[in-house]
């Protein structure tokens, strides 16, 4: 397992992974600052989030606390011209490519599907059927490499897909389709796997019985399991990985051991199948936690970490006051977009309607 | 400035309906701020802690810890800042009109437009129970096909744009085609007054024919030549020869009565629903036949000959109708028809108008008739007076059954209405007899159950 | 004016492939066995010989990962044209068909156009075994964000499979396999047309037919046989599943006052019965006979020996014209 970051702090580059280490040792001070408030913001977001689900704002609402180093530093492992593929957990990818977090509110509320733009974020919409992703994701990786787009001397041109998805939906069978059809056609393909142990109440042993960084082994396409709540090694490994996939190496694997802090989501309740002391255990393995120790040994002063929490609290102030203002969706709405070219029956129906709904407020 | 802030139960779990107050965190008086934990509550799926969605000063808990409360109700009351953003938020008032309010809150959500529902789960049903909107406009057509779209105008007046048909077809629902298939009403003579342009049972029914001896004639062509002249000889003379001898020997008297004649046409219809009738031409005219003899039960004098040294009274009836042939006006008469059943009566009326038809009928069918009816309603006449069938003192004419206006206890409704008209030889026939007989045939074409009788 | 040249359904299909091929540079072909062998009834024969692994490539057993990789090209920009090798094998991809293909566009608002062809053999008449013979079109039909189409001629086959790949929405192409080798005169100068308008192939007053795909030439037949009897029918082949262009058939039920629809599909919960729904709604005053469905039975489709007395043929639909007229 790939861990430049112990739990403790300690920032080490073990010989077998040296070329890892030689992707850190392009970051700079702000890049690490920058992992730090993302996570920070991404933890902030989360928690304000249930928060809103509990006072009946949102419907549902799907905590990824704990797993932050996992999401943000593989996003910034992204290139700039990679696109990627998430399923429905992926808040701190998203914040890495500035999605506007009220756009994942939306969702949750109710207001529409997804509401951001796949093509100018490269950041595709949250997908709710386990696994249908990792078919897409193929597909679009496919097309990168009919495009000629991938290992070609114009090197900002290349371009690379990396697709998120968990410990459960390796069960689903699109996963293993998307795995063969990766290795046939060898794509610029990365499979992100973040492991956080548990798929609602089932653990990942019951997914699978071998190693999860070893799943594509089968299928042709080579694993590699990291700490997922080390960021560092998230970022670097994940870097490496699109280069390669970008350079022509074919489709990779990347498991990220981590784990699911909060519950499924806000319906959940995980005291009926987990112990308290396995939380704990990994509470203590908290990825900001760590890094924060690291930062601190690097010289970083209480000054950052106050603004940080500062800025959390007036992101958390902002998030609500724009969450109770949401307006529900014109009844347009629904029937738009549904087909691209005219269709009879969605024209129909939408006058129709409106003329019932005109029709109400006489007098009886 | 403040306002109280109330905060309703919400759904927190995808579709939960209530929960129960597990413990409180907070207690009147306590100053809270955004998101602090107030409440452990207890849903059918797990033990979860409220966050408080404003900052304020609790005022009031509004549920007791063991209490089951309903998803949307107000479980907790806090003085907040007037800019306080969250929950359901009411001005401040005395504590009697607040809980008021709160029970407002609850009771109007079924009628209000506003109402929010809860987001995924959406809360409790509504405990007034369902409520429909109010409508304005009559029934939004279903019909959504671009052919037959409604122009705005049609729709505002509240019904359906009349379709131009450029095809000979005519618009009918199933029933009233089979209605029109009953009744031998052809659909394509009948005018239509639905409001789709479509044929309503009304326009069938006034439709509908009595049992027509008689073929419809069409306008034959303008002749050409500048008369026609036609010898008086063989049936016609016959016939003027009677006619004069019947008009001015006897005197006749004419009355006249109209009556509401639908349970008559009820009486008809379900006669030729009946097994026992299929096959069998049921009209109206049997019904009058029917009704005749009755009335010649009760009034006899009608059912006599005039000689000059007695009057013969009839304890029979041979029952004459009049019958149009190419070759002119016939009666024959259905002997003993008083001694027939319903269905023996149809027949023999069915079996005379087909031998008259085809010009078969004899002289012995026409011989010693005692009472005749003429229908002229066929010809969509209201009534008339008719001659004296020589060696008869009363004739009885059947006039057009037509849907009229008629009083029915004390409103006014659409009836089926028909004049009955009759003639009397007044040497025979006294003005009361006449009278009574006519109101007892009217009463039965009124109540037919008379008959039974 | 036009360019006719007489071939069968499974030629022609061919034909407009090869043309969407060299008018767009972004229409692809994949799935089972299209490449070298040609797909297993030959409808792409010759393709890859002409245009190579780089526009048309086998694809692994895998119908799921067909459909799935096709929504993938679709949003990097391609057209493809996936075929599904029977229609008794769409059902691993069904998932990918519904929830995905058929919801891409709302669910993005538009970002994602889905300009996916989806080919299938459907139909029986083959003596095949299982799952080689079925009609699911209304399951397709039944979802919201899909188009299903079916030829029933060569010269249809010949530009509705060009019209399918031009739309941006995705399209079900349901090709009826018995009449895979039925000959017809092709149009190869057809310009482009509505992919969803119905087409009266023979008129008549005295009942309508709506049908599609296998069905139509039956009940053509059927209609020259009524023809004999005096009877005048008036068939229409809907060539467009969803939407089905209800104002021809309306026109037609005006009339006619009479309806019978004909299908291989069970009857039951199926296109004939939104025909019938539609049109019973639609043409309620004119009327003269409720609206019949032919169909098949509701069972499975049966081994090959009962599959002549399951399929309707000219008999079954007569039978029904005799059912609607003594109303």
């Amino acid at each position: 397992m790939v861990q430049l970051l112990s739990p403790e702090g300690d920032f080490s580059v073990p010989k077998q992974y040296a070329e890892y280490g030689k992707y850190i040792e392009r970051l700079n001070e702000d890049d690490f600052l920058k992992f730090y408030r993302d996570m920070a913001r991404c933890r902030r977001f989360d928690n304000e989030a249930t928060a809103l689900q509990r006072q009946g704002q949102l419907g549902l609402w799907i905590p990824a606390i704990g797993q932050e180093a996992a999401q943000i530093g593989s996003g910034y492992g992204v290139g700039k011209n990679d696109h990627i593929f998430p399923s429905y957990r992926e808040h701190g990818v998203a914040i890495t490519h500035g999605i506007e977090l009220m756009s994942i509110l939306k969702m949750l509320r109710g207001v529409n599907h997804g509401g951001w733009n796949p093509e100018e974020t490269r950041f595709h919409l949250y997908a709710i059927v386990l696994g249908s992703q990792v078919l897409h994701a193929t597909g679009y990786a496919m097309g990168v490499k009919f495009d000629g787009k991938v290992a070609t001397a114009i090197k900002d041109e290349n371009l690379a897909v990396i697709t998120y998805f968990g410990d459960g939906a390796t069960a689903e069978g699109d996963v293993s389709e998307a795995l063969l059809f990766a290795a046939n056609t060898q794509s610029p393909l990365v499979f992100f796997c973040q492991n956080n142990q548990w798929a609602i109440s089932s653990p990942t042993t019951s997914q699978t019985r071998v190693p999860l960084y070893e799943r594509g082994a089968g299928f042709g396409v080579p694993g590699i399991r990291i700490d997922g709540n080390d960021v560092l090694a998230s970022y670097a490994v994940t870097a490496k990985h699109m280069d390669d996939a970008r350079e022509g190496a074919g489709p990779s694997l990347i498991e990220a051991l981590t784990y699911r802090i909060g519950a499924h989501t806000t319906s959940d309740d995980p005291t009926k199948y987990r112990t308290d002391e396995e939380v704990a255990y990994w509470t203590a393995r908290d990825p900001l936690k760590r890094f924060e120790i690291f930062l601190r040994r690097q010289g970083i002063s209480d000054d950052f970490f106050d603004e940080v929490a500062e800025a959390g609290e007036k992101l958390a102030a902002e998030i609500r006051e724009a969450t109770f203002a949401l307006k529900t969706p014109e009844i347009e709405d629904m029937f738009k977009h549904v087909y691209s070219e005219p269709h009879p029956v969605i024209d129909e129906q939408l006058d129709w309607l409106k003329r019932y709904e005109a029709s109400f407020g006489g007098e009886n | 400035m403040s306002k109280i802030a109330y905060f309703n139960l919400p759904d927190v779990g995808e579709g939960l309906t209530e929960a129960e107050i597990v413990s409180w965190k907070v207690k009147p008086g306590d100053t809270v701020t955004v998101n602090q934990v107030i409440v452990e509550i207890e849903t059918a799926k797990s033990l979860v802690e409220l966050p408080c969605p404003f900052a304020g000063v609790i005022s009031e808990l509004m549920a007791a810890e063991g209490d089951t409360v309903e998803v949307g109700k107000p479980i907790i009351s806090a003085t907040v800042a007037d800019d306080a953003v969250g929950a359901t938020v009411a001005q401040a008032e005395t504590a009697a009109a607040v809980h008021q309010a709160v029970a407002d809150v609850a009771a109007s959500s079924a009628a209000a437009e506003e109402r929010t529902p809860n987001l995924v789960g959406y809360g409790v049903a509504d405990p007034n129970g369902p409520v429909r909107r109010k409508r304005a406009a009559t029934p939004v057509s279903t019909n959504t096909s671009a052919i037959t779209a409604i122009p705005a105008a049609a729709a505002a007046a509240g019904h359906l744009a009349v379709p131009t048909h450029p095809d000979t077809q005519v618009l009918a629902k199933p029933p009233i085609r089979k209605l029109a298939a009953d009744l031998g009403v052809d659909l394509g003579k009948v005018t239509p007054t639905g409001l789709n342009g479509d044929i309503t049972r009304e326009d069938v029914m006034g439709m509908a024919q009595q049992a027509s001896v008689f073929r419809n004639l069409s306008t034959p062509a303008a002749p050409t030549a500048r008369e026609e002249r036609i010898p008086v000889k063989g049936v016609r003379k016959a016939i003027a020869n009677a006619m004069v001898s019947s008009a001015f020997t006897a005197p006749h008297v004419s009355i006249f009565v109209d009556v509401d004649a639908t349970r008559t046409m009820e009486y008809v219809k379900r006669l030729k629903a009946s097994t026992d009738f299929a096959g069998t031409k049921v009209t109206p005219l049997l019904i009058m036949a029917k009704a005749m003899m009755w009335a010649v039960r009760r009034n006899p004098m009608v059912n006599a000959t005039f000689t000059a040294e007695e009057i013969i009274v009839h304890n029979f009836v041979n029952f004459g109708i009049a019958a149009a042939t190419p070759r002119g006006l016939i009666v024959p008469n259905i002997k003993d028809a008083d001694k027939m059943s319903m269905l023996e009566l149809a027949q023999a009326i069915e079996q005379l108008a087909a031998t008259a038809r085809e010009g078969k009928t004899t002289p012995a069918d026409m011989k010693d008739g005692t009472i005749t009816i003429t229908n002229i309603g066929v010809f969509g006449v209201d009534t008339g007076t008719p001659i004296l069938n020589p060696g008869e003192v009363a004739i009885v004419a059947l006039g057009s059954l037509r849907p009229k206006p008629w009083v029915v206890n004390n409103e006014i409704q659409v009836r089926q209405v028909t004049t009955i008209g009759a003639t009397f030889d007044h040497r025979v026939v006294d003005g009361d007899v006449a009278s009574r007989f006519v109101q007892d045939v009217a009463s039965v074409i009124e109540e037919p159950a008379l008959l039974l009788d | 004016m036009g360019n006719f040249v007489e071939m069968p359904i499974a030629k022609a299909i061919n034909a407009g492939l090869r043309k969407a091929l060299s008018e767009d540079s972004k229409v692809l072909i994949f799935g089972q066995d299209v490449a070298q062998l040609g797909g297993v009834f030959r409808v792409t024969e010759g393709i890859h010989a002409e245009f190579g692994d780089s526009r048309i490539f086998n694809s692994p057993i895998a119908e799921s990962g067909i459909v799935g990789t096709a929504i993938g090209l679709a949003m990097r920009g391609y057209r493809p044209v996936a075929e599904i090798q029977f229609e008794g094998f769409i059902f691993p991809a069904f998932d990918q068909i519904t929830t995905q293909l058929a919801k891409m566009q709302n669910r993005s608002e538009g970002h994602h156009p889905m300009p996916v062809v989806i080919r299938v053999p459907f139909g029986g008449g083959i003596g095949a075994v299982e799952h080689h013979s079925e009609s699911p079109e209304a399951y397709f039909a039944h979802t919201p964000g899909l188009r299903v189409v079916s030829p029933s001629n060569p010269n249809d086959a010949y530009w509705m499979i060009q019209q399918a790949i031009r739309s941006t929405d995705p399209v079900l192409f349901f090709e009826p396999k018995r009449r895979y080798w039925q000959k017809g005169q092709v149009n190869l100068d057809t310009p482009p047309q509505d992919l969803h308008s119905a087409r009266v192939l023979r008129e008549g007053t005295d009942v309508t037919i709506a049908t599609y795909g296998p069905m139509v030439h039956t009940s053509l037949q059927a209609a020259e046989v009524a023809a004999t009897e005096g009877v005048s029918i008036e068939v229409i082949d809907l060539r467009s599943i969803s939407p089905i262009d209800f104002p021809t058939i309306i026109e037609s039920v005006k009339k006619t006052g009479r309806l019978i629809t004909v299908s291989e599909a069970p009857n039951s919960f199926s296109i004939a019965s939104e025909l019938s729904a539609r049109i019973t709604e639609e043409c309620f005053y004119h009327l003269q006979a409720p609206v019949l469905r032919v169909g098949g039975f509701d069972i499975p489709y049966p081994a090959a020996k009962l599959e002549e007395v399951y399929l309707p043929d000219a008999d079954r639909i007569l039978e029904a014209v005799d059912r609607s007229r003594a109303y």
